[in-house]
Order: structure tokens, then C-alpha cells, then sequence
């Protein structure tokens, strides 16, 4: 194609380091330190650093944080492919320029998912090795490995290539030290007619693909714990779809933060118009609303003729030991809502107060998850063993800010490699590709 | 078919412990640690109350919810009923212990070979020996570290790893030399009984036979293998007393 060089510094920020991007990664990279001095310390001594102890006579929570985190990140990743297979389904065209950032968002917080697991096993080595080879369908941990971390990353990982070839073509036109690798990513990507119409009809039809993946996917973690009488308080068909709607709940959340720092960074407040904001933030409303419902009906089911172990769970949610914790965390979903409700009857979208709820989400969010998490096995014992107690230790506060960081660095260094807002189709390429 | 069964006549327990004491040097567990455990439990307010001792094995379920969750097939139920762990399949999620309703499961937090006399018993340790003074060596049962059963899987006794799940066994490896459990062998008032349930003739079958039964948690559809008799379920106001050390400090020691 005979377009002409580029001497332009390449666009969205890409390839220019500079002081701030350093300092950004200098926190997150001492962050990754922090995290990996706890699985360092984990590995050493044994998962006795962490604040886990056995269920029963140890009056422990064998499950804590990690697990926690795997329902949270996973549930993060919800955003991207949504956003991407509602642009292309309804054609939202201005939701464009988060699109990218949400595949990032949802790639990323997969392998901070799986890196979780990882963390939780007592055998993590053999766990990469046997949750393959010995992988039984009839687990729920199945879906949680198999097709959370390999499916659905992997679905995401191809959806977020094809959709960004384009992007890489242009980008070879730029005299860059990058160049070769652009070229390398666009693989023979040259956008001609036949291309691009091949890879809309790609993109339309794996959107689509994904979109019930995404589903088994995030209700396959509702049923590690929506499966099991043995613990009271989990059994319930409400558990997958509230795992859904929770995960749309963070991860839309989670984007309406990303985007209006990376908007920010990058002076792209074009391109992430005020729209895609006020459509994201409708789009959490309802989320919300429909948690909430199933939060409400949740409590009147449990509490209407409760069994004697459903009971005494109930009393440590709402008015016994973990009660800050559900109101706090109740109040972290509620207000937003609230805040929302009124934006979207006065219709003033502000992205500073929408950025504060998807904050704010996000802390409800991961309280949720503890919640379903530790009281059903530190209370409401079937058998009369003692009421146990689970607190966290620093190993597993560490590691959690690693992973955090961890996720901070690879979206910061994916910005620096590519741009993270597609590049707008220039005119005169439209003539060259006409 | 074989299906092995426990018998506890609760009518007998007197709550001596030598059951728990059996189990921990016949499979040589970690401290704080119980694959059989005897709950005592009091109900009603002093002066009236109620005192009854509970033993706990694995209950052995015939549709074990351990089994249905564990993602890599190591906990697996035999052919003769037995759940059993292998330990060199186990990755240590602890999936099954969470699904359990009984509370069974053990998770080895760290190396059980560390922290002598805290922990449990090393065998090669050099400190042991001044404690035995040489006259009684220190005996490792070589039938814990053999293959067990058809399937040929590292399940018995005494071959702790760190963080992998384990649990009572029944004692699989004499239950596979015609034995019974070790808790069976010791109990001195017969409380325990151990054998083949679908054989009607076995002693176990006779022993329940006549005697009004109950399992634990029969309602959540487990099936299992321990029958209780010569009592009633736990009720929800019985609470535990004598409780062992929870075990959360072994963690710091």
C-alpha cells in the first residue's frame, strides 16, 4: 500500500515514556514486590501465614481473601466483552472509544483471576498440571478453571486481537522503533474491503460466541457455592444469576474508573465522550437494581421460616459479628444507586461523581464476595461444633495488593505498547481503502 | 457387593477418647488435628442438664458431596464405600472441605514434618531419640506409604503432605488386611463396630439390626456409611464443652 511515512510521534501516548507513566509503575512495581514477598513467604512456610484454619474443631474459614478475590477479579472481566458485543449488537457506536480498554480490563483481570487460584492452592504446581490433566466436568471448580481461565480468557484474548489489527496497520505507517512489532501484530493486515468486512463479520459473530460464555462462565462461580448443601446460606438458585449481575455491577464499575483516568492521561475526552460515560453509568443503575432485588428477596427467603443453622447465619449477617460488613457493604451498592437514580432523572451525567460510585461498587462489591464467602463457614455449623473466626493476615493482604498492582502494571504497560482508545479511521485512509 | 460400615453405639460411649488417641498414632496426625473426633455435649441449664458423647469419623457417604466438587478426581469413593484422598493427586483446594457438612476434613497448613513434639511425629528426627532413649525405636507402619486398594493410590495413614486435604480413612490400610479401624480395635466397651453392611450375616449388620438407628444429617441426602444407634441425633441446643485446642495458635507456635 503506497501510504506515505509517518513522523509523527505515534498517537495515544504509545512508545513516549515519560514521568509520570514512571512513577505510576515505580508504586505498582513496589506493590508486585509486596505481593510476591507474601507468596514467597506462603510457599516457605506453608499456608499457615495465611489467617485460614480448618472448618470444625479448628474453628476456622478454609476458604478466606484469595477465594474472595477469584469471585471479584473474575467477576471484573464481565465488562469488556459485554460493552464489546453491545457496540456491535445495537450498534453504539459512541461506546467506541472504551471498547478497547474494556477487552484490556477483562484480559487482565482473568490472569489476575487465575493468578488467585493459583495462590489459594496448597499445591499450586501440581494444581496447574492436574486441574488439567485429571479435569472432572462435574466440579464447579471446572467451571472456574477450564472455562473461566482458558475459554473465556482465551475468547477474549482473540477477540481483542482481531479487534485491534486495524489499529496495528495503521500503526506501521509510523516510524517508530515499535514498527516491527506492529507489523508483527497486524500479520499481514493491510485493511483492504475484503479484510475489514471479514473481520466485522469476525468480530459480530465471536461477540456473539462470547456473550453465552460469559454467562456459563460467571454463573459456574455462582454454582461453586450455590451447589452445596453442606454450608447454610449457599444453596440456592439465586447464587449464578447474582454472581452475573454482581460481576456486571464491578465491572462496569471498574471501567467507568479506567476510562475517565485514562481519558484523562491520554486528553482523549473526545473520544470517550460524556455519552459512553452516561450509557455506562445507566447500564450499572440497572445492574444494581436487579442485585439489590435479589439481595432483598435473598433475606425474605432466608428469614420468612428459616432452618436453625439459616438462622443463626442470618443473625451474624444482620445484626451479629459481620454486620458492619453487610451494612457497609449493602450501603456500598445503595448509595450509588441512589446517586445514579437521581443522575439519570435530572440527566446530568457528572464522570467525577460517576468515577466516586465506581469506586464505591467496587468496595461493595468485594465485601459482597467475602460475605458469601466466610460466615457460612464460620457460622450456622450443621454439626454442634463451635462458632469459628477468620481474619487475614498480612500474607494474604500483601498478596492482594500485588495482584492489584499487578493489574494496574499490565494495563499501564499494554498503554505504552498500543493504543488503548482505537484510532479513529482518518479520512484519507478511507480513500486508500475505498 | 462390599459396603463397609461403622457402627456407634451411643448407649456405650463413656467419652474415654481412646478412640481419638488410636486414630492419631495408628495414622500419626498432626496436632490439632481429629480424623476421629468425640464431640461432648451438654444441653439444658445447670443443674438439669444432659451430658452425651458423639463420635465423629468420616461418615464414608454412599453420594459423597466431597467427591461431586473435588476438580481433579482426588478424593474418589471405592467400590467397598470407602472415601478416600490421594494424596499425590490433591492440589490442596479445599473444595471438599467446604462442601462437607460434617467437618471432617484436615488441610496440612505446613509441613507436618516441622516443629517436633508441636506438630507431629517425624520419624527420622534425631530428637526423638533421647525421648525413647533407644530402648523402643520409633516404628513407622510401612503398609502408610504402600499403594492401597485396586486402584493402586497413595491413600492410607500417615504420609502427611503439606498442603494437601486428608482425612479418616477407616483405616485403609487394615481394612484391606481384613482389619478393623484402629478406633474399633481400641474401644473398650464395644461402642464401636466395624464390617460389610450389605452382609447380613457380618457382625455389624447384627449388631444394628434390632436397634433403633439414625445417620447424621440424613436430610442432606449424604448417605452415610457410620450409623448411630442407642441414641438420638445431636439437637440444635446441645453445645459443645471440653473442646480440644482450636488449633489457630499451632499456626504461630
Amino acid at each position: 500500500m503506497a501510504t506515505p511515512e509517518t513522523k509523527k510521534p505515534l498517537p495515544m501516548g504509545v512508545g513516549s515514556i515519560g514521568a509520570g507513566w514512571l512513577a505510576f509503575m515505580g508504586i505498582a512495581v513496589v506493590g508486585i514486590i509486596f505481593g510476591l514477598v507474601g507468596v514467597l513467604v506462603e510457599q516457605q512456610q506453608g499456608m499457615v501465614s495465611t489467617g485460614m484454619r480448618n472448618l470444625g474443631t479448628m474453628q476456622g474459614a478454609t476458604w478466606g481473601v484469595y477465594i474472595s478475590l477469584v469471585v471479584y477479579f473474575v467477576g471484573v472481566s464481565f465488562a469488556g466483552i459485554t460493552v464489546a458485543a453491545l457496540i456491535r449488537l445495537f450498534n453504539l457506536d459512541y461506546l467506541k472509544g472504551v471498547a478497547r480498554m474494556a477487552e484490556v480490563m477483562t484480559v487482565v483481570a482473568l490472569v489476575l483471576g487465575a493468578a488467585a487460584i493459583i495462590v489459594d492452592l496448597g499445591q499450586p504446581l501440581r494444581g496447574i498440571v492436574n486441574l488439567f490433566r485429571y479435569a472432572r466436568p462435574q466440579s464447579p471448580f471446572f467451571g472456574t478453571f477450564a472455562l473461566v481461565i482458558s475459554g473465556y480468557l482465551y475468547a477474549s484474548l482473540v477477540y481483542l486481537y482481531v479487534t485491534s489489527r486495524p489499529d496495528a496497520a495503521v500503526l506501521t505507517e509510523y516510524r517508530s522503533k515499535l514498527r516491527g512489532f506492529f507489523r508483527f501484530w497486524a500479520a499481514g493486515y493491510v485493511d483492504t474491503p475484503d479484510q475489514r468486512e471479514r473481520d466485522r463479520r469476525t468480530t459480530f459473530w465471536l461477540a456473539l460466541a462470547i456473550l453465552p460464555l460469559l454467562v456459563v462462565a460467571h454463573s459456574s462461580l455462582g454454582f461453586v457455592f450455590g451447589l452445596q448443601v453442606g454450608r447454610p446460606g449457599w444453596f440456592g438458585t439465586l447464587q449464578a444469576p447474582a454472581f452475573v449481575v454482581l460481576a456486571g455491577v464491578s465491572g462496569i464499575g471498574h471501567l467507568l474508573v479506567m476510562a475517565a483516568i485514562i481519558r484523562k492521561v491520554l486528553n482523549a475526552e473526545e473520544r470517550v465522550g460524556k455519552r459512553a460515560f452516561a450509557w455506562l453509568g445507566r447500564f450499572m443503575m440497572v445492574l444494581l437494581f436487579v442485585y439489590l432485588y435479589f439481595i432483598v428477596v435473598e433475606i425474605l427467603t432466608t428469614m420468612y421460616q428459616p432452618s436453625i443453622a439459616e438462622q443463626e447465619l442470618s443473625e451474624a449477617l444482620l445484626t451479629g459479628r459481620y454486620a458492619w460488613l453487610f451494612w457497609g457493604s449493602s450501603a456500598a451498592l445503595v448509595i450509588p444507586l441512589i446517586g445514579l437514580g437521581w443522575m439519570a432523572v435530572t440527566r446530568t451525567w457528572r464522570v467525577s461523581w460517576l468515577v466516586v460510585a465506581g469506586i464505591v461498587v467496587n468496595v461493595g462489591a468485594l465485601g459482597k464476595r467475602l460475605l458469601i464467602v466466610v460466615p457460612s463457614q464460620t457460622d450456622g455449623q450443621l454439626l454442634p461444633y463451635g462458632t469459628g473466626t477468620y481474619f487475614p493476615t498480612w500474607v494474604e493482604l500483601s498478596v492482594a495488593v500485588g495482584l492489584f498492582s499487578l493489574g494496574a502494571a499490565l494495563v499501564a504497560i499494554f498503554m505504552k505498547v498500543f493504543p488503548i482508545i482505537e484510532l479513529e479511521e482518518s479520512p484519507e485512509r478511507e480513500e486508500v481503502s475505498v | 457387593m462390599t459396603r463397609y460400615a461403622m457402627a456407634v453405639d451411643l448407649s456405650r460411649c463413656q467419652g474415654c477418647r481412646a478412640c481419638v488417641e488410636a486414630c492419631k498414632i495408628e495414622n500419626n496426625t498432626p496436632s490439632a488435628v481429629f480424623w476421629m473426633y468425640v464431640f461432648r455435649l451438654e444441653q439444658g441449664e445447670y443443674p438439669n442438664t444432659d451430658i452425651s458423647f458423639l463420635p465423629r469419623p468420616c461418615q464414608h457417604c454412599e453420594n459423597p458431596p466431597c467427591v461431586k466438587v473435588c476438580p481433579v478426581g482426588a478424593r474418589f469413593k471405592r467400590d467397598d464405600g470407602l472415601v478416600l484422598t490421594d494424596y499425590e493427586r490433591c492440589i490442596g483446594c479445599r473444595y471438599c472441605e467446604v462442601a462437607c457438612p460434617y467437618g471432617v476434613n484436615f488441610f496440612n497448613w505446613r509441613h507436618p514434618d516441622e516443629a517436633f513434639a508441636d506438630y507431629q511425629v517425624a520419624f527420622d528426627d534425631p530428637d526423638l531419640e533421647p525421648i525413647t532413649g533407644g530402648a523402643i525405636p520409633a516404628y513407622k507402619n510401612p503398609d502408610h506409604d504402600e499403594l492401597q486398594g485396586e486402584e493402586q493410590r497413595l491413600t492410607a495413614g500417615s504420609s502427611h503432605f503439606k498442603g494437601v486435604m486428608e482425612k479418616c480413612t477407616f483405616c485403609v490400610q487394615r481394612v484391606d488386611k481384613g482389619r478393623v479401624p484402629a478406633c474399633v480395635e481400641t474401644c473398650p466397651v464395644g461402642a464401636l463396630q466395624f464390617g460389610d453392611i450389605e452382609d447380613s450375616e457380618s457382625p455389624i449388620s447384627q449388631f444394628v439390626s434390632t436397634k433403633k438407628q439414625f445417620k447424621l444429617l440424613e436430610e442432606l441426602g449424604t448417605d452415610p456409611s457410620v450409623i448411630y444407634v442407642g441414641g438420638t441425633p445431636p439437637t440444635h441446643e446441645a453445645r459443645e464443652i471440653e473442646r480440644p485446642l482450636t488449633g489457630v495458635s499451632h499456626g504461630n507456635a
